[in-house]
């Protein structure tokens, strides 16, 4: 039982930093909250709404990301998130730095 | 409807007031996309799908923590507006009256004295504002940290949020809380301020300072008065309960405030307010009676104004009971 809630908390601090990545990787072109959550889930990134959401508006603040409110196919406005410029410069860094981390920890553990 | 705005509502109770109505926006919308994707519009969902979909969605109250991470505060988001109308609304009052009696005082004790007079109300408005600006912050910042603080909410969602939990959504609200409270303080204030000196004055046999009203006016004049401050202290407390100009709170707002503006009228034009004894002291220290004037004209343009504020009131009360109808 004790285990279990220490493993519940690494893995959410693991999760932290890596969901900003996927969640940069996958806004090359725009996306609202809802879509992006299930684009993410399709491809194995479970996430919570109530993680997601603040999380993008973060991302956007740090000018990674840009948003505006949009009505698209008549449907309701929503705001649409999309990356800037600066978040693809930042997203390609990481990505190098990930693949980096990817192979030595896989290297560590094996 | 109803469980969608009481739920946004909470969240933004917690949120700064900048952020606010977007991020507000935001759920909503994302609230929707939800129920969406169950096949509902939020007009045609039921309750319980609603419900389902917001105890996913978790603790408002930590909703909005994860948007904006709470910072220290000593008087946070949710105490901030109440706290800067109260102060505004005290130092307002308290300063200028304040600095006017001092003004007075210092004069009629030097009346040549321009500089020292002024010299002592730089000196009593500094401190009268220190103390109000003090204390004012003192009780909210008590009252911020009544409140749960973000740190005892647990880190992971573990702990399970249910819609049960889920407040009330805050009803709006006619009557300022702050606006009755500062009522019922300066009402009490004013009592004490004239029954303190008259039961001095009969309780310990020596009077401890000359008293500044007419005796005579004990008789019947100030019976009366009490009465009906009494009466408006009852009024003010039922403004706090019941929050809007309901019929029965206007009518009697309009009752009272035409036998207060008929009771000023009848006392300022025939009788003497201050105490003759008062006078000749002013007069004594001051070697003329130039203060008469001035005390007579201030007499005259105060009861103008606080009449002036009772039909302004009254006025008031019945346009928003007439809102208050159609909105209802």
């Amino acid at each position: 039982m004790e285990n279990d809630e220490l493993v519940q908390n690494m893995l959410l601090e693991l999760r932290r930093g890596v969901l900003s990545i996927a969640v940069l990787s996958q806004l090359s072109k725009e996306e609202y909250g809802y879509s992006l959550l299930k684009a993410l889930s399709d491809r194995g990134m479970e996430i919570d709404q109530s993680t997601l959401y603040p999380l993008l508006r973060r991302l956007e603040s740090q000018g990674l990301l840009q948003s505006d409110w949009r009505i698209v196919d008549e449907a309701r406005p929503r705001r649409y998130y999309v990356i800037s410029p600066q978040g693809k410069a930042v997203l390609a860094k990481l990505k190098r730095e990930w693949s980096a981390m990817a192979e030595t920890m896989k290297q560590m553990l094996s | 409807m109803g469980l969608i705005n009481r739920y946004i509502a909470e969240v933004g109770r917690h949120l700064p007031e900048k952020d606010r109505s977007d991020i507000e926006a935001e759920i909503r919308s994302m609230i929707e996309d939800v129920l969406e994707e169950r096949g509902h519009t939020p007009a045609s969902a039921d309750e319980s799908e609603i419900a389902e979909t917001l105890e996913q969605l978790g603790d408002p109250k930590l909703l909005a923590y994860k948007y904006a991470p709470p910072k220290r505060y000593l008087i946070g988001p949710e105490w901030y507006e109440g706290y800067l109308k109260i102060l505004q609304r005290i130092l307002f009052t308290a300063v200028p009256v304040v600095a006017v009696v001092r003004f007075v005082l210092t004069l009629a004790r030097d009346p040549l004295d321009i500089a020292s007079a002024l010299g002592e109300v730089a000196y009593s408005v500094f401190n009268v504002g220190t103390q109000i600006l003090f204390w004012v912050t003192l009780v909210f910042a008590l009252l911020e940290r009544s409140d749960e603080k973000p740190d005892d909410l647990p880190k992971s969602s573990s702990r399970v949020w249910t819609i049960a939990q889920l407040p009330k959504m805050p009803r709006t609200r006619q009557i300022s809380v702050a606006e009755t409270v500062m009522n019922i303080a300066v009402l009490l204030f004013l009592l004490i301020w004239i029954a303190l000196p008259f039961a001095l004055d009969r309780f310990q046999g020596e009077p401890v300072a000359v008293p500044f009203l007419h005796p005579n006016l004990w008789n019947f004049w100030l019976p009366v008065f009490f009465i009906i401050m009494g009466l408006t202290l009852i009024h003010e407390v039922f403004k706090l309960k019941i929050g809007n100009w309901t019929p029965a709170l206007t009518a009697a707002n309009v009752i009272l405030g035409v036998i207060s503006i008929v009771y000023i009228a009848a006392l300022v034009t025939t009788q003497d307010l201050v105490n003759p004894e008062f006078l000749a002291r002013l007069d004594s220290s001051l070697g003329s009676s130039e203060l008469r004037e001035f005390v007579r004209w201030s007499i005259g343009i105060s009861a103008a104004i606080i009449a002036g504020t009772y039909v302004w009131s009254m006025v008031d009360s019945i346009r928003l009971s007439k809102k208050l109808k159609q909105t209802s």
